[in-house]
C-alpha cells in the first residue's frame, strides 16, 4: 500500500550529522537517496527516449527537402516551450482511465512521469540537434557520400561532426527534464511510501513541497544535490561527447 | 551484377572506362550541361578546363554519381549506372574517389580520415571489432601511412586535422580519396587555393595515380596546370563541350575558335 506521508519538523540537532550528505535531515533512512534515484530514472529515462527520437528526426528534417518542412521546424521550435503544467495536464488526461492510456494504470508513476518529461524535452533535443546538424558542411556529407558511405554512414559522419551541438542538445533536454516540477507534480503525485522512500518524489517536488512547508534550509539542501548531479551528469556527457570521431 | 561486384579483383579485371552519352543535367529549370558525351579511360588524366561556372564542378558530379542526369547515359560498358539497384550503384561508386576544391576534412585525426572508405566497406562486425581495437590503442594502418607518403604527409598520420595548413589538408583529401584503391579519381579545382609546392605534390600524386592505371578527371580553368598534367583537353563553354583531344593538339592548334580565345585569356566570363 503506497500512501504519502508527510515529513517531520526541522528540529535543533538534526542538521550537520555525519550522514551521506553530512547533514542530517528530518526525513526517513534513504529518502534522499530514493528521490535522487527516482529523479534519475525518470529524467534520464526520457532523455534517452527524446534524444532517439529527436535525433533522427532533427536529421531527417534537417537534411531532406518536403513540402511543409518551415511549419515542422517551427512546431519543433514551438515545442521547446511548452508550459509544462499543461503538458503535465495532457499526459495525465492520456493515461487516466477514460484516456487513450488507460488501460496501463499510469496515473501516479514513473512511467507516466517519463513520458511527460519525454513530450518536454523531445523538442529541445530535436530543435537544438537540428540547428546543429545543419550547421555541417554540405562538403563534409559529400565527402563521406564520395568515398562510398551508405546513407547511414553519411548520417554518422554528420552525428560525430555535430557531436558537440548534439551534446548540447541532450544536456539542454536533460535540463529541461530534470529540473522540471509541474508536470511531474501533475502526473506522478509526489508520492512516498508509507517508509519515507520515494514512488514519484523527485527532487524538484521534494524542493517545492519543503518551500511550501517553509521549510527553506531543506528546499536549498535539495537544491544544493540537484545542481551537483547536474553538474556530475554534465561532466560526464562532455567527457563522453568530446571523443573524437 | 558482377560488373559492380565489391571484389576488388574483379572490379580490376573486368574494369572499362567510364562514358557520359548525351548528358544534359540543370538546376531549378536552368540547364547547366548540354548533350554531354566524353569518355574517362583508365591510365589517362582528361583535364576539364572552361571559365567558372560553365558547369565543370556539375560534370564532375555527375562523374561521381551524386545525382542522376536530367537527360543522357553515364555508362560503364553497356550498363546504365543509374539504372542499377542503389547495392550496385553503391558498388560502381565505390570504385571512385574524388577530391573538392575545398578539404572537406572531417574533424578528427588524420588516420581517422584516410582510413574512413575503409572503413565503410567493413561489415559492422569488423567496424566494430576495429573500434574496440582503437579504444585499447592500437590505430595503426599501413595503408594509411603508405598512401600519406604519397602526399608527403608520412608522419602525420596523428595529427588532428585542425593542425593542418591548408595545403597539408587538401594533400590529406587527396590522401584519403587514394586510400580505398579507386579506379577513377576525380578532382575538382583541388589547387585553386593551393601554394606552388603543395600544387606540385598534388600534380605529381596525380601523374602517379595515373601512372598505376587510374582514370584520372581534373577540372581547373588553370591553363597551365592543365597543359603540365593532361593527356586529353576537354573544354567546356557555356555547359557544352566545344572541343575534346589531346593536349598538345587542343592547346597548339585547336578545331574551336572560342577554344583558343578562351586559351589566350580573350574569353571573359
Amino acid at each position: 500500500m503506497i500512501e504519502t506521508t508527510p515529513v517531520g519538523p526541522v528540529t535543533a540537532g538534526t542538521l550537520f550529522d555525519a550522514n551521506f550528505l553530512l547533514v542530517d535531515v528530518p526525513f526517513e533512512q534513504g529518502y534522499i537517496e530514493s528521490i535522487i534515484r527516482v529523479s534519475l530514472l525518470v529524467s534520464l529515462t526520457a532523455v534517452i527516449l527524446s534524444t532517439l527520437v529527436g535525433l533522427p528526426v532533427a536529421l531527417a528534417v534537417g537534411f531532406t527537402e518536403f513540402p511543409g518542412k518551415r511549419l515542422v521546424v517551427a512546431l519543433i521550435n514551438t515545442g521547446m516551450g511548452l508550459p509544462s503544467v499543461v503538458v503535465g495536464l495532457l499526459v495525465l488526461f492520456g493515461v487516466s482511465n477514460q484516456g487513450p492510456l488507460g488501460s496501463l494504470d499510469l496515473v501516479f508513476t514513473r512511467e507516466a512521469m517519463i513520458i511527460s518529461q519525454f513530450v518536454l524535452a523531445t523538442p529541445v533535443v530535436t530543435g537544438v540537434s537540428l540547428a546543429a546538424v545543419t550547421e555541417i558542411e554540405d562538403g563534409v556529407r559529400d565527402a563521406a557520400y564520395v568515398m562510398g558511405g551508405t546513407r547511414l554512414d553519411v548520417a554518422l559522419v554528420t552525428i560525430s561532426e555535430a557531436r558537440a551541438g548534439i551534446v548540447t542538445a541532450v544536456l539542454a533536454g536533460l535540463g529541461r527534464a530534470i529540473s522540471e516540477v509541474g508536470s511531474v507534480l501533475i502526473v506522478g503525485g509526489n508520492i512516498v511510501r508509507a517508509d519515507g522512500t520515494s514512488v514519484t518524489r523527485t527532487l524538484t517536488t521534494a524542493i517545492q513541497l519543503e518551500a511550501r512547508q517553509g521549510r527553506f534550509e531543506i528546499a536549498l539542501l535539495l537544491g544544493g544535490v540537484l545542481i551537483a548531479l547536474v553538474l556530475v551528469i554534465n561532466g560526464i556527457v562532455l567527457r563522453i561527447g568530446g571523443r573524437r570521431y | 551484377m558482377a560488373q559492380f561486384s565489391s571484389s576488388r579483383s574483379s572490379q580490376h579485371s573486368q574494369s572499362t572506362g567510364i562514358l557520359l552519352s548525351n548528358v544534359s543535367h540543370g538546376f531549378d529549370g536552368t540547364a547547366v550541361l548540354t548533350d554531354i558525351t566524353l569518355t574517362v579511360s583508365r591510365g589517362e588524366t582528361l583535364v576539364v578546363i572552361g571559365p567558372s561556372g560553365t558547369g565543370k564542378t556539375t560534370l564532375i558530379r555527375l562523374l561521381a554519381l551524386f545525382d542522376s542526369p536530367d537527360s543522357g547515359r553515364i555508362l560503364v560498358g553497356d550498363t546504365n549506372l543509374w539504372s542499377l539497384s542503389t547495392d550496385e550503384r553503391l558498388a560502381a561508386r565505390r570504385r571512385i574517389g574524388m577530391v573538392f576544391q575545398e578539404p572537406n576534412l572531417f574533424e578528427a585525426s588524420v588516420q581517422r580520415n584516410v582510413s574512413y572508405g575503409h572503413r565503410v566497406r567493413l561489415g559492422w562486425r569488423a567496424r566494430l571489432r576495429q573500434w574496440a581495437r582503437r579504444l585499447v590503442g592500437d590505430s595503426s594502418s599501413p595503408v594509411v601511412e603508405e598512401t600519406l607518403e604519397v602526399v608527403g604527409l608520412a608522419d602525420a598520420a596523428r595529427r588532428s586535422t585542425g593542425s593542418l595548413s591548408g595545403g597539408e589538408a587538401q594533400r590529406v583529401a587527396f590522401a584519403r580519396a587514394l586510400a580505398y584503391d579507386p579506379e577513377f579519381l576525380l578532382l575538382d579545382e583541388p589547387t585553386s587555393d593551393l601554394d606552388p609546392r603543395n600544387t606540385a605534390v598534388i600534380e605529381q600524386a596525380v601523374e602517379t595515380a595515373r601512372d598505376d592505371g587510374l582514370g584520372v578527371v581534373v577540372a581547373t580553368h588553370d591553363m597551365q596546370q592543365a597543359e603540365r598534367i593532361a593527356d586529353r583537353v576537354a573544354v567546356l563553354l557555356d555547359g557544352r563541350l566545344i572541343e575534346v583531344g589531346p593536349t598538345e593538339e587542343v592547346f597548339t592548334n585547336p578545331e574551336d575558335r572560342r577554344t583558343q580565345r578562351f586559351i589566350d585569356g580573350e574569353l571573359l566570363y
